[in-house]
């Protein structure tokens, strides 16, 4: 049988969801220092598309590789054209990053949705 | 850290650093009118603040915080006054630089911010609610 892969891709979601929340607050809380460039992250699909093997940690003390940091690039997002560079030379857009954090609600709330379904049907199938 | 109390630090640190700012205005605004009280003594002079990126090191997290509290070098209003304490020779009165409109409009715009904070924490504890919520799915 083959395993399901649905806890796996829901919890590489929810985990790329909260590090963008993270920079989604960053940008926000930025919205008035000068020089401030905007931030984003890679998209999901991308980070989604590319396997990569991990390195073994052969000793406690290592690093541990967090599953996401090595594949998620946080870079400078586009400026938007609307807005353009304010004077201080700020590129945060309170009503993009404001419309953005709606965006990972829903898609937090999406997944977990999925992932509560599944396994409700997991439990039924179990359960006597 | 995990992100979501990243974000929660994150934006912790942007209301602080936004009310800061709204203490400046305030002061500024009280200020408004502040002679000295010697002839020719200098007035309030208005106060700037500007913010910087600034990283916590218990957590390693990029907060953001006051920079620099600083001084509004431009010129002083006069205005004809003989009978002030401060009147110069030649009866002129210096005046507080202080520009209502600016500071108003400085107040709105912190006021936006830290809403703007206010709605990412909020934001956030959905979040984390709705995690939390997956371990009730099975009952």
């Amino acid at each position: 049988m083959q395993p399901i892969q649905l806890f796996e891709m829901a919890s590489r979601q929810a985990e790329w969801l909260s590090v963008r929340q993270e920079v989604v607050a960053g940008n926000i809380a930025n919205a008035n220092t000068p020089k401030f460039k905007a931030k984003d992250i890679t998209p999901f699909n991308s980070v989604l598309d590319r396997t990569h093997v991990p390195m073994a940690r052969t000793n406690p003390a290592h690093f541990a590789s967090n599953d996401l940091s090595d594949e998620v690039d946080i870079k400078p997002s586009e400026l938007n054209e609307e807005i353009g560079v304010q004077e201080s030379g700020n590129t945060v857009s309170l009503a993009d990053e404001l419309t953005k954090t709606g965006e990972i609600k829903r898609q937090y709330e999406l997944s977990t949705g999925l992932v509560k379904s599944f396994h409700s049907m997991m439990l039924t199938l179990v359960k006597r | 850290m995990d992100p979501l109390s990243a974000s929660l630090k994150i934006a912790g640190s942007g209301m602080e650093a936004q009310s800061t700012r709204l203490r400046i205005v305030s002061e500024n605004i009280a200020n408004a009118r502040s002679t000295g009280d010697t002839p020719g003594a200098d007035p309030y002079r208005r106060k700037t603040i500007t913010f910087g990126a600034q990283l916590d090191k218990a957590s390693g997290v990029d907060v953001v915080g006051v920079k620099k509290l600083g001084n509004d070098s431009s010129k002083f209003i006069e205005e004809y006054d003989p009978s002030h304490p401060a009147a110069d020779a030649k009866g002129m009165v210096k005046l507080p630089n202080v520009n209502m409109l600016i500071e108003m409009a400085d107040m709105r715009e912190a006021n936006r911010s830290y809403d703007a904070n206010i709605q990412t924490i909020k934001q956030t504890r959905e979040l984390i609610a709705a995690t939390i919520d997956l371990l009730k799915a099975g009952q």
